[in-house]
């Protein structure tokens, strides 16, 4: 992928698609922000990249519309890391909204010939 | 390791976070930049680069901020994309606040919804509390539904309930077994005299047991005792609360004073409570009845009127039954007098309620039927709105919001909208009620303490929230009953406009094209009614014509002479004031509903078996009456100056009693017996004959009447002044009363009214309904016709790409019309047909209500229906017409 496009994907996608990234990352398991930043930047193979700047926000809003909830846990010798897991409301909206992704990418993909090239 | 909450916090600082929340806030983000420091550390960075590192996170401070400040936000969504918890109250609380945002936004949609829920709300509740305060409040009495009212019945004399006579109601008392107690009262009224103007007092003679019977107790003083209610005991009375107030300025010291009521001294001994009233709010004063010996022996002088409270347990039934055997004996036992004569009892609310039940719940279910058509409005408009919505609720099913959750919140949208319209319209109720009180009839004495109490508020209530509920459910059933997936690729077009949709819309327009049929033929049949009795010819002229009652006192005027020379002189004195054409005294004016009656012998003829002559109404009057009111002589002379109780007994009598009594002879010198005949003199000669006057009504059907000179006879006293006047009646009415003064500075003058105003009373009934039904039907045609409007400009709004293509295609302008008109117009038939079905079954509930016109008149139908069809015509016509008007070119760029 041309650096261009990649750079433009980063931003713009990025905005779009945080949510679900976000979303999917605590579906099966509580995680600390920090772990959602590394898993984010690890599975994109660093393509896609939050900073505290911008990941810290996203959690508090999905947290305030009640899609997860975050909690203090302290485990032995460590400091105590705020987990946030999903909540049901919060599984009801990444189901929707992974689905309208999907279609999203179907669509981008027939129009572009990705899929069939 | 540096310090990296320090950092944090003054990155945050700006923000004004809450104390704790910015702490944790800062120990979190604290610890993120700890651990990519201590990772940048691990993979081999220096001490520098590591805490570069870690700042760099942290290096974006506005978009932070501005990222911080959003996310402390409450969220902006509404609630509904999740669905998954039911916090009921939260839920609906926020529903709520997108409602009011929603409606705020919208405001023309809101405001017509509102005007058209407040009118049918608002009629509802404004009829609601007048057969809240008539037909459901009890009566002011103690257990009022063991109340009755007892009568004779002489059903074969024209008289299903008569008043009875003094002995027959004595018998009964003394001979029934299903009575705790029986009381009788009698019209009779008062001069008062002493402090102040004189004045006419209105009131009753009532037995003593009539006060414990009704279960009030007084407010001031005692009741009548039992011995105050025999003849020769000392003269009592008591007060009405308005009376104490008014004219004694409510006085604590009334009690034992003495009042002078024509002329004689009356001991108060007693005020009766504010709120009592017996039977008529007009009720000023109440005496001992105390029967004179004459009196309780009569059986001929039909007057009282008998309350009776049934013992507990006791049926209406099983008293009629006691009553009739009562009755069917004193047949046997007095046949002279008594013979087909027996005994009725009526509810009291019965009979205080009268007739206007009917009208008031034929009204009730009028108002029922405008909010209907309201509901079917206000339904059109949501829906319309919900199509525009299609776009927004498939976003939030696709969210995963539950259909259950979203008619909830479009409930929670009508409901609001219907509690505003009720708001607004116990607004118009509260109006409404002022006039509507206007309109009420004097005889219904509950009318004047009409008002909205807290049962017309429940009401009003309910009915705005089962409103809400009725025209919110179609709508919001249809918008989430759609394929999602079409909404989204459709882009948002309209997903009501075809299926099921546009059926919903189409019933709707059927349904209160129904509804409005059926309330317009209905105020169609009362109009045609009314004006029918409008148009009854009285038998006189109305116009200018001012009258006024003035009752003799009678110790003062005890004899025929004097009441003569009292009566000559009041006409003359009256005749003599400019502007005067005429003037003369009757004993009961035209249209008052009362009057006099008396059995008369015909000569030559066999006399009927006792208690069974014919009945004549019968007035006294001064010999210009005919002229003063105008009433044509047919036949013979009128009765003049010079009859005189020394000239040949005379009367005139009407066309009907003529007919009835010598038909196909000539009436006019034949005699008639009205008592007794022991002297040729006591014969009553006919010298003349009018035409009919309507004496009990325009609607009462023609009875024989006749006419006798005051100067001849004093059986009743002439109590009623008319005076034809040559200008406005009223403008003349403080010189006439300032004429009587001249006679008798001590004689009341009262009911001073025109008898136009006299006649309007008469009809009252009859205009009150015929005009509410009116609005209210009105008020369904607009709003069915504005219905009709918004369905054909959807409707034509949305095929202007068809129309367009059509026209394009070389389509006639009619054609279009046509095509546009024909749907519009299809639905309006459906709806009269099926509106001309129910008004068949519905109208005849009305019958009571008719006169001259049957409840299925053809022509009302016909004439409706066609109105009906013009106005639909029209309201599909207009959008229709807008549609041909399109041009095609920007039709087909319409997409």
């Amino acid at each position: 992928m041309p650096y261009k496009l990649s750079q433009m994907l980063d931003r713009e996608l990025k905005k779009g698609s945080a949510e679900l990234l976000i979303l999917s990352l605590v579906e099966d398991q509580p995680r600390h922000g920090y772990d959602i930043g590394n898993l984010i930047e690890q599975r994109s193979r660093g393509r896609l990249r939050f900073n505290v700047a911008s990941l810290y926000p996203l959690l508090y809003r999905l947290e305030r519309r009640g899609w997860i909830q975050g909690r203090w846990v302290e485990k032995a010798g460590q400091r105590r890391r705020r987990y946030y897991r999903l909540t049901a409301e919060g599984r009801k909206v990444l189901a929707a909204q992974r689905h309208s992704w999907q279609e999203f990418v179907e669509a981008i993909n027939r129009i572009t010939g990705i899929e069939h090239a | 390791m540096p310090d990296w909450k320090e950092e944090v916090r003054r990155r945050l600082s700006r923000l004004n976070l809450e104390p704790a929340h910015e702490a944790e806030i800062v120990e979190e983000l604290a610890q993120h930049l700890d651990d990519v420091y201590e990772r940048s550390l691990k993979t081999g960075a220096t001490e520098a680069d590591a805490k570069r590192a870690a700042l760099k996170e942290v290096a974006d401070t506005d978009v932070m901020q501005r990222e911080m400040r959003r996310s402390q936000k409450p969220a902006q969504e509404p609630p509904v994309a999740g669905g998954g918890r039911t916090d009921l109250l939260l839920d609906f609380l926020n529903d709520l606040r997108y409602a009011v945002r929603l409606q705020r936004k919208n405001p023309g949609f809101t405001i017509v919804a509102v005007i058209a829920l407040a009118l049918g709300i608002g009629a509802n509740t404004a009829i609601f509390s007048v057969v809240n305060t008539v037909l459901l409040n009890p009566l002011p009495y103690k257990e009022p539904e063991r109340l009755v009212l007892a009568w004779e019945e002489n059903a074969k004399q024209g008289y299903p309930q008569d008043t009875p006579t003094a002995a027959n109601f004595i018998d009964w008392r003394n001979q029934n077994q299903v009575f705790e107690g029986m009381a009788a009262f009698t019209p009779t009224s008062f001069n008062l005299t002493g402090s102040g103007d004189p004045e006419r007092l209105i009131g009753r003679r009532v037995s003593a047991s009539l006060f414990p019977l009704l279960g009030v107790d007084p407010r001031l003083g005692r009741v009548f005792t039992a011995e105050e209610d025999q003849p020769n005991s000392e003269r009592v009375v008591l007060l009405s609360y308005r009376l104490w107030q008014r004219r004694f300025g409510g006085d604590a010291g009334i009690v034992g004073k003495t009042l002078t009521l024509d002329g004689k001294g009356y001991r108060v001994v007693g005020v009766m409570p504010s709120r009592f009233q017996f039977p008529t709010v007009f009720d000023d004063v109440w005496v001992p009845i105390a029967f004179s010996p004459r009196e309780a022996a009569n059986r001929d002088a039909h007057f009282l009127q008998v309350l009776a409270r049934l013992k507990p347990g006791v049926t209406l039934t099983q008293a009629q039954a006691d009553m009739s055997t009562i009755a069917t004996r004193l047949q046997q036992q007095y046949p002279e007098t008594n013979t087909g004569l027996g005994a009725v009892i009526t509810p009291l609310h019965e009979h205080l309620v009268g007739d206007i039940k009917p009208a008031l719940l034929i009204l009730l279910g009028a108002v029922g039927m405008v909010l209907l058509i309201a509901c079917a409005n206000v339904a059109n408009l949501l829906l319309a709105r919900a199509a525009v919505r299609q776009k927004e609720i498939a976003v939030r099913v696709a969210l995963g919001a539950r259909r259950g959750r979203l008619i909830r919140q479009f409930l929670t949208e009508s409901v609001l909208l219907s509690l505003f319209g009720g708001l607004v319209g116990l607004a118009i109720a509260y109006g409404g009620l002022a006039i509507l009180k206007s309109f009420i009839p004097d005889n219904i004495s509950q009318g004047r303490t009409i008002s909205i109490d807290y049962k017309v508020l429940g009401f009003t209530l309910l009915v705005s929230l089962a409103t809400g509920l009725i025209f919110g459910f179609a709508p919001a059933i249809q918008s989430v009953r759609f394929n999602q997936n079409e909404t989204l690729k459709e882009g948002g077009r309209d997903a009501a406009t075809g299926g099921s949709g546009k059926r919903l819309r189409g019933l709707l327009v059927v349904a209160e094209v129904a509804i409005s049929l059926v309330l317009l033929i209905g105020a169609g049949l009362l109009i045609n009614s009314f004006l029918r009795v409008r148009n009854i010819d009285p038998g006189f002229r109305t116009e200018n014509l001012l009258t006024m009652r003035i009752i003799l006192p009678s110790p003062k005027y005890d004899t025929l002479e004097s009441k003569s020379v009292f009566y000559t002189d009041l006409v003359n004195r009256v005749q003599s004031l400019p502007g005067v054409r005429s003037a003369a005294v009757i004993t009961n004016l035209p249209l008052y509903a009362q009057g006099n009656s008396i059995g008369v012998g015909i000569e030559g003829k066999p006399a009927p078996p006792a208690g069974q002559e014919p009945i004549v109404i019968t007035r006294i009057i001064s010999p210009g009456y005919f002229d003063t009111m105008s009433i044509p002589l047919l036949k013979g002379r009128q009765l003049t100056d010079h009859d005189t109780n020394k000239t040949p007994n005379v009367i005139v009598i009407s066309e009907t009693m003529a007919h009835r009594f010598w038909p196909g002879e000539e009436a006019v010198g034949k005699r008639v017996s009205l008592g007794p005949i022991e002297k040729a003199e006591d014969w009553f000669n006919v010298i003349g004959i009018v035409k009919d006057v309507h004496q009990y009504g325009l609607t009462a059907e023609l009875q024989p009447q006749m006419y006798l000179t005051y100067r001849q006879t004093d059986f009743f006293e002439p109590r009623d002044l008319v005076v034809k006047t040559d200008v406005d009646p009223k403008s003349l009415a403080s010189a006439v009363r300032k004429a009587v003064w001249e006679i008798d500075k001590d004689q009341p003058v009262s009911n001073i009214r025109t008898m136009e105003e006299i006649l309007g009373a008469s009809i009252a009934r009859e205009r009150f309904s015929m005009l509410l039904l009116a609005i209210f039907a009105s008020v369904a045609l607009v709003l069915a016709a504005v219905g009709i409007y918004g369905v054909m400009s959807y409707s034509v709004a949305q095929r202007t790409h068809e129309i367009g293509i059509r026209m394009a295609l070389g389509a006639q302008t009619s054609a279009v019309l046509k095509l546009a008109v024909g749907y519009g117009f299809k639905l309006v038939v459906i709806g009269i047909a099926i509106g001309l079905i129910a008004a068949l079954a519905l109208t005849r509930v009305m019958s009571t209500l008719l006169f001259g016109v049957t409840p299925t008149d053809p022509m009302t139908f016909t004439l409706i229906s066609l109105l009906l069809v013009a106005v639909a015509a029209i309201a599909s016509y207009i959008p229709a017409r807008r549609a041909t008007r399109v041009n095609p070119i920007i039709a087909l760029r319409y997409e």
